[in-house]
């Protein structure tokens, strides 16, 4: 049954069409990023032992001092890279709260990506065979080991039953 | 007491050894009796084990300090509610809960299925028995929950504060429920690999415990994201813990078999894909316990850590090699019966939908794991925490909303591209409307017009459906409106519970989007008398308070909350100080409302100076979050009730069943 919709001037459309075409990439040049300070807060994971959070999030006194810091570097005229620099010089990778995108972390990125673009891949060529194969026979036919249950005066009963609730649906 | 405790589990460890054996046993030699000997066997089983976990919360409830579990995970002073949910507050007494949920399930399924599925039962029963085996190996030899102390404390250390919490009370239970449910369709998807009855018994037997198990887990992750959100004090509900990432990949994984399935039933296609997923989900399950147990990746959930971790990788190890085995040996059997027709078809839009489900399990899982390949190739530690998460989810979960929208208004075997044009007109128009009202309402964060107008689309696609379904039920039967829509979701309450449960879906994206996108926050110290402000809001601070009952301290902060001019009530936002404790544990305030939450944590209180230090967020749409949960369960609900062409079907299936064996 051909579904009903609702009919817009095509004038209307074609404009809505180009007026959204338009917009959109203005308003991903517009749209307003963290600050430099949140941007770092977010790029650290809090040391304070009591939760994996960042300091963006974290409540603790720990987390108020290393803000206290990141304001100071970045009021010194640090960037928000070396400001996250030199935490990782002080404690480790581990303090960053998430892989870098160089070397053997950026597998960590590109991972999850590749794995869905190979699967895809493969589901198209699947899918593209399986349109040429003509249907395939047989289903997983009963085989393999079934216990026999006897055939009880119940059974009887409840074959009748059965038979007698499919009519009533039909 | 504690005694009789572990003899019910030492005496159910045999019956369950029994029942394995058994079933076991009963099918190769074909011997009824033998595979009835061991359906009892799961009985006592229950029973035991129920009497065992009976025999703990006696311990508990009655502060027999002397068993090391009650001196570690309760005390005199800890509120009932809270020595009842300590039974699950510790790895040991988890671990019997656990046991506890398997049993159960084994037993309905037993009952349930007397007098059918008797060719897949046996061994049905032996791989339940088998996992029930190694859960009660656990309990009665590594993790156990009956040792007793040396000597008898005066009280227990008591419960982890973070724990009291009424969330504790449903939200393990839940999880336990969903993590443990998925062992159903997998002890039903290795019967029928192993005895080769591969039709699709199996699967239209354990449809609704899948949708159980599915509805289990995805309300354990909702509410253990509600509890971490009122409990945690950090002002988000979802920080991509290995915990909770251990809990949402089985989920997507599960999800995924739910509409895969679908092609199975209609079309007998994706049979060895159907039963991966089936694996996989319960292998990953074991992992998650894995992950949450071995203590081997880091997490605030850390709980209950211990050395049992080995034990529960050897077990996935001998799950993996057994299903994957079995499911290599059954191929050849496995062939498709139909082929695809078309790539713009309802199949095809489920074969992505899924590719994009189980990628997203691979990213969650492979971001959770990386950390461990990290320090093995490289000897470095690193952290994979939110950021990574949120930035390799949201495309995603971007299309995976997409597919949502187009899903439901494209047809079965072949669509035409002109009515798929056709049909997506009205929603597509509704998509660049939202859009338009977003700029003009002055919203530039991309990700959020993305995320409210694809959004749009699906609400849209998904009412029209039903629109659609009810005029032409309309036209068939020439009901009213309100008779035909009635009939029409009656009659089809699987297809309309599922768009319900997308409608859930998006109200958590929506909510999910709001609280992400517009999230504002405030820090401030504050003496009595002064102000600070989050948004519309404006906070008096008006006087500390405390108050004492016999299990904690509380000391909180008083605030006059201000819209404007007019006062919109108190909060208390503070601390809690557990006598049995040594941590101070934060205790939230909350202005809940449709709009937007107002979020408060007392930070810190100096006496001295009379300051107190307090963090404001203003947290939007966050409580569509929970409703959009509560109209997923109750979409997951409605296409778990049997209808009219379910009935048609079991009867049908009983009638084979019946007549094979009269004949």
């Amino acid at each position: 049954m051909p579904p009903e919709t609702l009919r817009i001037p095509r004038v209307v459309r074609a404009l809505a069409f180009v007026g959204a075409c338009a917009v959109l990439p203005g308003v991903a040049a517009a749209g307003s990023g963290p600050t430099p300070r949140q941007q770092v807060e977010e790029r650290l994971m809090c040391y304070c032992g009591c939760a994996d959070l960042t300091v963006r999030v974290c409540t603790c006194g720990t987390a108020d001092a290393i803000r206290r810091e990141i304001d100071a570097r970045l009021e010194n005229g640090e960037t928000p890279d070396q400001v996250v620099a030199a935490y990782v010089s002080r404690h480790g990778a581990q303090i960053r709260s998430a892989p870098s995108k160089a070397g053997f972390e950026l597998l960590a990125w590109i991972t999850p990506f590749a794995a869905i673009l190979l699967a895809g891949s493969v589901l198209v060529i699947v899918v593209r065979r399986w349109g040429r194969r003509a249907p395939a026979g047989g289903t997983g036919d009963s085989r393999g080991g079934s216990v026999p249950a006897p055939f009880l005066p119940e059974d009887q009963k409840a074959l009748e039953r059965v038979r007698r609730e499919m009519r009533e649906e039909r | 007491m504690a005694d009789f405790g572990a003899l019910c589990l030492f005496v159910a460890l045999a019956t369950s050894g029994w029942a394995v054996l058994a079933s076991y046993n009963g099918w190769r030699a074909r011997l009824g009796e033998l595979v009835l000997s061991a359906e009892r066997a799961v009985y006592a089983t229950w029973a035991l084990v129920f009497l065992a976990v009976l025999s703990l919360q006696y311990c508990i409830f009655t502060d027999q300090f002397d068993l090391e579990y009650v001196a570690s995970y309760s005390n005199r002073a800890l509120p009932r509610l809270y020595k009842f949910t300590a039974l699950w507050g510790g790895q040991a007494g988890s671990l019997l809960f656990w046991l506890f949920i398997l049993v159960s399930y084994a037993s309905l399924i037993v009952l349930t299925n007397r007098r059918r599925n008797r060719s897949l039962m046996p061994l049905v029963v032996t791989t339940l028995m088998v996992v029930s085996t190694f859960f009660l190996g656990l309990v009665s030899f590594m993790s156990r929950p009956f040792v007793r102390l040396a000597f008898m404390p005066e009280d227990g250390n008591g419960l982890n504060p973070q724990l009291q919490n009424p969330f504790m009370a449903i939200h393990p239970p839940c999880l336990y429920l969903g993590y443990v449910g998925l062992t159903l369709p997998f002890a039903f998807a290795i019967a029928a690999l192993a005895t080769g009855r591969l039709d699709d018994t199996w699967f239209r037997t354990t449809r609704r415990w899948t949708i159980l198990s599915w509805f289990f887990l995805g309300t354990g992750v909702l509410l253990g994201g509600w509890w971490a959100y009122v409990e945690l004090g950090w002002g988000g509900y979802w920080a991509w813990d290995p915990v909770e990432n251990a809990s949402l990949i089985p989920w997507l994984t599960c999800t995924a078999f739910l509409h895969s399935v679908m092609i199975e039933e209609r079309k007998k296609m994706l049979r060895v894909w159907n039963l991966s997923l089936v694996i996989m989900s319960f292998l990953l399950s074991i992992l998650g316990t894995f992950i949450t147990r071995s203590g081997v990746i880091s997490s605030v959930h850390s709980f209950t850590k211990s050395d049992i971790g080995p034990v529960f990788a050897a077990f996935l190890g001998l799950c993996t090699l057994v299903s994957v085995g079995l499911l290599l040996y059954r191929v050849p059997m496995l062939q498709s019966e139909h082929r695809l027709d078309s790539f713009v078809s309802r199949e095809s839009t489920f074969l992505f939908n899924n590719l994009l489900l189980v990628g997203a399990a691979f990213a969650v899982l492979w971001g959770t794991l990386f950390p461990i390949l990290s320090e093995a190739v490289r000897g470095v530690k690193i952290t994979v925490g939110p950021p990574f998460f949120n930035e390799v989810m949201v495309p995603i979960a971007f299309a995976l909303v997409t597919l949502a929208g187009i899903c439901p208004v494209i047809a079965w075997r072949r669509a035409s591209a002109l009515k798929l044009v056709e049909k997506i007109q009205v929603p597509f128009w509704a998509l660049l409307g939202a859009v338009a009202a977003l700029l003009l309402g002055g919203v530039r964060d991309v990700y959020a017009i993305v995320s409210f107008s694809l959004a749009t689309f699906v609400i849209a696609t998904t009412v029209m459906e039903f629109w659609w379904g009810t005029r032409s039920r309309q036209r068939v039967t020439g009901q009213n409106a309100g008779s035909a829509f009635l009939s029409l979701v009656d009659r089809n309450k699987r297809r309309y519970g599922g768009f319900v449960v997308h409608l859930g879906f998006i109200l958590i994206v929506i909510g999910v989007t709001g609280s992400t996108a517009f999230k504002q926050e405030s820090t401030a110290s504050l003496r009595r008398g002064e102000s600070f402000s989050v948004g519309r809001y404006r906070m008096v601070f008006e006087d500390m308070v405390s108050q004492e009952d016999a299990n904690r301290e509380f000391m909180g902060a008083r605030l006059a909350v201000y819209d404007g001019q007019s006062r919109r009530g108190t909060l208390v936002p503070g601390q809690n100080f557990y006598k049995a404790g040594q941590n101070p544990s934060t205790e939230v305030d909350i202005r809940y409302t449709l709009r937007d939450d107002l979020y408060l944590i007392l930070t810190g209180f100096d006496p001295q100076e009379g300051r107190a230090t307090l963090k404001a967020y203003l947290n939007p749409l966050v409580n569509w979050i929970w409703i959009g949960g509560g109209v997923l369960i109750l979409g997951a609900w409605f296409a778990m009730l049997p209808d009219i062409r379910d009935r048609r079907r079991d009867a049908e299936a009983k009638l084979r069943e019946v007549e094979s064996r009269a004949a």
